[in-house]
């Protein structure tokens, strides 16, 4: 008896097992099939593909987050896309942290779980995880190359293209309180500081009314990003950079970067930026309750600083240009985040249908409807989306057309860190120029 | 001669027994061995082999030999990361010295003892983000420090606490100690309830005031559990700030206020690929830690002699 209770308690764990199984093959049938589906996509089988968006600030507004998701943008994209492609199904998984995707996407990668599609920052951010890509240089269309602006923030040193650049050309300069700067009798409107003398002279004239004439948060050097690298680009040029990082040029010997930090740094000496800007981590609100008159920012941030302040209160400037610059009236910018293709995806050709109808000029002015940024394609201007002349937002727009593409992004990882890490000792005075640029050569020494 | 068979037949009943409890003991041990080493053993082997290689977290993982180690020690960012943990060590015996106290308040049953003994401890259950910012915010430039210190004349504009290693580090040390002192007082507490209150009883009726009882009593009586304190504290300091350093300085300004434990997360995922490079640093952090372990261990078993 008790031996018979025994084989039938084997018999129904067999049984168990071979179901738990045949379950888990289920599984890996599914990814099977997956591929069946890919072979099979053009002749009209169903694919879905997956697609990471961060959550934060891209195609998901901070004002969209307050609504039921069917509303937001990309959702409707989403469904319109597969409208028009019903053999094609998106699956949008929200990315909270930005940053925490990159190393994500690489752990999801090497595990074989990565989304066919991922919504990353452009630059080193993406180049660190060529080897997680898919290189899409050959299978983008020709009218999106055309069309849209800043394929170089997502072309790898060596050519190969690993996404497509999302639809928001971030421009960076320095946001403006127009009471503040009319209280100080400044015109920023129609006499901007053009020169690095108007620009201290307007910032004494607003100190001394008892302002703080620009309000940043150093910890993570923003303004050292935004501006500061401005200035090191129109002095050293860019292919200059990218030789101190690559090692056959030194950092110790780039007087650009000398001046462009020396500039950076008596900007604070001379007290134009406020004392704590070293800890601070409130400066946008310091600005937009009116203790500051300027503060640098990127276009991301004019929706709500008009919020704030209203549109007819804000203003733009570029920065300065640095005597005996060899780029002049531009600034720093591109578009900061892309989309990658996975290397391990499936289905690429479904993937650039996807990103190629997510960048058409159609959806672009829809998007724009929820997002006013500047776009990247070539053929959506100001007056296409009715912007107002003058407002900053119309200013981006102008800006945009000559714009240095993100110096930070152009470092080498190892120098981005470091550079990132020991700049605001730089403000600070902890640090001398010369003992950075040699740490900067360490760094990219390896 | 009877005797003797039945020695023998007890010896071998025994050495069987003992033999049985032995394979029991090792079988129970061997599942708990297993896991421990694949989710322990086996990331520590793969984490000294990456630290010989330039593995950037994905594919590229070639070998180095000692590059990274070379790398890390010869820029002197080794020295500048081990000086920071070192003074955060302050902090332990700061934690301890406060926790002995207010343990033996509290063992003593001073008036409020039941209110103050979940006081000490509340900074315990507060995560260490929450409080890195809640002391970023105290320490910041308007804020309730500098406000007070200016109200009582100590200072006549406001310090940037933050902003300089030389005081950024001491308020993280004050940080850890503050947060650190309620479990002191607890594991404190358990080591003395091993001891006979009539010992405390007959003390205080030799007259021993309440130092005397501290130093020559309590101390001397729980020095395996203040081993025990000082060594966790250690490791601790080591190995687990990060998450109070990422949100009070982030490392900064430059490396004054970095870690070895934080530079681990620096070089792999800020802006790094550099997992072969962090991979080093946990090693030299391991290595660390292991030798000062094993001096704190060393020291209390020469105290533990000295006192008996």
């Amino acid at each position: 008896m008790k031996r018979k209770v025994k084989q039938v308690i084997a018999l129904l764990l067999c049984i168990f097992l071979i179901g738990g199984l045949t379950a888990c093959g289920g599984s890996s049938g599914g990814e099977a099939s997956s591929t069946a589906e890919g072979e099979g996509a053009a002749s009209g089988e169903k694919v879905e593909l997956t697609v990471w968006i961060n959550g934060k600030d891209s195609y998901i507004s901070p004002d969209e987050q307050k609504k039921p998701e069917e509303e937001w943008y990309i959702n409707q994209a989403i469904a319109r896309f597969e409208e028009k492609y019903p053999n094609i199904t998106v699956k949008m998984i929200v990315s909270a942290d930005g940053e925490t995707a990159h190393q994500q996407f690489k752990a999801d990668e090497l595990a074989g779980t990565a989304p066919d599609m991922a919504n990353l920052w452009t630059g080193q951010y993406t180049y660190q995880l060529e080897d997680a890509c898919l290189d899409i240089k050959d299978m983008i269309p020709a009218e999106d190359k055309e069309n849209i602006l800043g394929w170089d923030a997502v072309t790898t040193p060596s050519g190969k293209i690993l996404g497509y650049p999302t639809s928001d050309n971030q421009v960076c300069f320095f946001m403006y309180n127009k009471k503040i700067i009319e209280e100080c009798g400044l015109d920023f409107e129609n006499n901007p500081p053009r020169t690095t003398e108007e620009f201290d002279a307007a910032c004494e004239a607003i100190k001394a009314k008892g302002y703080t004439p620009i309000v940043t948060d150093e910890a993570f050097p923003w303004f050292g990003c935004f501006i500061m690298n401005y200035w090191w680009a129109q002095l050293s040029g860019v292919d200059r950079i990218v030789a101190n990082c690559d090692g056959t040029q030194k950092f110790a010997d780039d007087e650009g970067l000398f001046k462009a930090a020396g500039y950076y740094r008596s900007l604070m000496e001379k007290g134009y930026i406020n004392e704590d800007a070293l800890t601070s981590a409130d400066s946008f609100n310091r600005f937009t309750s009116g203790q500051a008159a300027m503060t640098p920012q990127v276009s991301s941030a004019v929706g709500d600083a008009e919020a704030a302040l209203g549109a007819e209160n804000l203003g733009a400037i570029l920065p300065p240009d640095m005597d005996g610059a060899s780029i002049t009236g531009g600034t720093i910018g591109g578009p900061g985040q892309d989309i990658v293709v996975s290397a391990s995806t499936k289905h690429p050709q479904e993937c650039i249908q996807f990103l190629s109808y997510l960048n058409s000029k159609e959806e672009i002015m829809e998007f724009e409807k929820v997002q006013t940024k500047v776009s990247t394609r070539k053929d959506v201007t100001a007056e296409d989306l009715n912007i107002q002349e003058g407002t900053a937002t119309a200013k981006l727009f102008e800006y945009s057309n000559n714009m240095v593409f993100w110096v930070d992004n152009t470092l080498t990882s190892d120098v981005c860190a470091e550079f990132t890490q020991l700049l605001s000792m730089v403000l600070g005075g902890q640090m001398s120029i010369e003992d950075f640029a040699a740490d900067l050569d360490n760094a990219a020494a390896g | 001669m009877a005797q003797k068979e039945t020695d023998k037949k007890t010896g071998s009943g025994t050495g069987k027994l003992a033999r049985n409890q032995r394979i029991c003991a090792v079988l129970s041990v061997i599942p708990a061995a297993l896991i421990i080493a694949s989710v322990k053993a086996w990331p520590i082997i793969q984490t000294v082999w990456h630290s010989f290689t330039n593995w950037d977290g994905l594919y590229k993982n070639d070998f180095v030999g000692l590059a990274n180690y070379r790398t890390f020690i010869s820029t002197g960012l080794f020295s500048k990361l081990l000086g920071n943990s070192l003074f955060l060590l302050i902090s332990v015996p700061a934690q301890v010295l406060i926790g002995i106290l207010v343990a033996v308040l509290l063992y003593e049953k001073t008036a409020g003892w039941k209110a103050f003994r979940s006081i000490y401890y509340i900074p315990q259950i507060i995560s260490l983000v929450i409080l890195g910012y809640l002391f970023k915010s105290m320490f910041s430039q308007n804020g309730p420090i500098n406000q007070i210190l200016m109200l009582l004349g100590f200072i006549k504009t406001p310090v940037e606490w933050l902003a300089k290693g030389t005081t950024a580090l001491p308020v993280l040390t004050i940080c850890i100690t503050w947060y650190s002192v309620g479990w002191q007082v607890i594991m404190i507490l358990g080591g003395m309830s091993s001891i006979d209150p009539q010992v405390f009883e007959a003390a205080k009726i030799d007259g021993a005031n309440f130092f005397t009882r501290i130093f020559k009593i309590i101390i001397p009586m729980i020095s395996s559990t203040l081993t025990y304190c000082v060594v966790m504290s250690v490791v601790w300091t080591f190995t687990s700030l990060f998450s109070l350093i990422y949100s009070m300085t982030n490392g900064g300004p430059g490396y004054e206020t970095m870690t070895l434990d934080y530079m681990v997360y620096a070089r792999s995922f800020l802006k790094g690929d550099q997992f072969g490079f962090a991979c080093a640093v946990a090693v030299v952090l391991l290595i660390i830690v292991m030798i000062i372990t094993f001096i704190n261990l060393r020291i209390s078993k020469a105290a533990e002699k000295e006192w008996g």
